[in-house]
């Protein structure tokens, strides 16, 4: 899937920001802000959290447009900045001591058997989830829910392919004894 | 895809990436403050084709090449002048590089909005390897690089680094303090 699949759409939207016309910046928001959204609440297990990273990402992204050498991949280099925000804001949250606040507001729930047996399903992974060291959960969730491949991984994170490779192998071993664990309770 | 007992894994990805939703207001608040920004100076194809020429690139060298360049490339500290320009507040700030090889060197940071077009540094009459630029700064934190040759991006050694780099590139931190 990737994250520069509508390449062509992002650089006139790209080139028109930078030429001036800042209402096309909101064709860019729009575009990101849902698979953004996921990334982040997901990262940060908080909805209020998530939504400032994403609002305060889309802000920077815009103030320096300048520098996003490829516009063709602003998806991915606007990512970079979330991950940034995500680490930012994900430290200040554990030093608050919160780690993970339940939110049924932030799932949008798609037809199931039962809503509830959903509801706990997601829960207990999102539990699961927050049980994992930062970096495993970011380099899961960029591997397997985002779809990166791990050279994109390198450049939206700044770490090598080998050690991504490490942590989602690491993650993903973490997150099977959390849960075996947790359906034996 | 998945190998044994990674059906787990599966079921864990697949609740994943259900859509989530966030306030709808977002999309609102961000454009709200993009409002309250300064306005962007449109650009013309000049400006464009000197975006073009002076984006950063990814270069591969060979750990012999890397050395070679690390060794000529060798930042001085930031020296203040005792003059003032620019807005009341301001105050002159030199920035100073060593860079024999480069045919260009710009100075880009968070007071020129990174374009590499608007603060081009120049080579000095003594000794054509230091390239200098002075820039009127306020009091205030700035992350700056140089970029030469219009394609490498290069913190200065001499300065502290920017901790919240978001954009992949390495840069440096200058604090100007009142006076």
């Amino acid at each position: 899937m990737g994250i520069h699949s509508v390449g062509t759409s992002d650089v006139e939207a790209v080139r028109r920001v930078l030429g001036g016309d800042t209402d096309a910046y909101a064709t860019l928001v729009a575009r990101y802000r849902d698979r953004l959204a996921r990334y982040a609440v997901h990262m940060l297990g908080n909805r209020e959290d998530a939504e400032e990273a994403l609002q305060d990402a889309f802000v920077r992204a815009y103030r320096s447009l300048e520098r996003c050498d490829d516009a063709a991949r602003f998806g991915a280099w606007l990512y970079g900045i979330l991950v940034n925000r995500c680490r930012t804001t994900g430290a200040r949250a554990a030093k608050r001591g919160r780690v993970f606040v339940r939110d049924e507001a932030a799932l949008n729930g798609v037809a199931h058997a039962s809503v509830a047996e959903q509801t706990e399903g997601e829960d207990v992974v999102r539990w699961a989830l927050a049980r994992l060291t930062p970096e495993y959960r970011e380099a899961f969730l960029l591997k397997h829910v985002e779809d990166l491949e791990y050279e994109e991984m390198a450049r939206v994170t700044g770490a090598g392919v080998s050690a991504l490779k490490m942590r989602v192998k690491r993650a993903r071993e973490q997150l099977q004894a959390i849960l075996r664990e947790a359906e034996r309770v | 895809m998945f190998e044994p007992d990674e059906e787990l894994i599966g079921r864990v990805v697949r609740q994943l990436r259900r859509p989530v939703t966030v306030d709808a207001g977002l999309d609102a608040r961000v454009m709200e403050q993009i409002a309250r920004l300064p306005a962007r100076r449109p650009g013309g194809p000049a400006r464009a084709a000197w975006r073009w020429l002076t984006r950063p690139r990814t270069i591969r060298l060979s750990p012999l090449g890397a050395l070679a360049i690390a060794t000529v490339l060798v930042a001085i500290v930031l020296w203040r002048p005792d003059r003032r320009s620019g807005p009341a507040s301001a105050r002159a700030f030199g920035f100073v590089v060593v860079a024999p090889r480069a045919a260009t060197v710009s100075l880009v940071g968070d007071f020129n909005d990174w374009d590499a077009a608007r603060t081009p540094m120049q080579r000095t009459r003594k000794d054509e390897s230091v390239w200098t630029a002075v820039i009127p700064l306020t009091p205030g934190r700035y992350r700056y690089a140089f970029l030469v040759n219009g394609v490498s991006w290069l913190a200065d050694p001499a300065a502290p680094a920017a901790r919240d780099d978001e954009f992949g590139a390495p840069s440096s931190v200058v604090t100007v303090g009142g006076s």
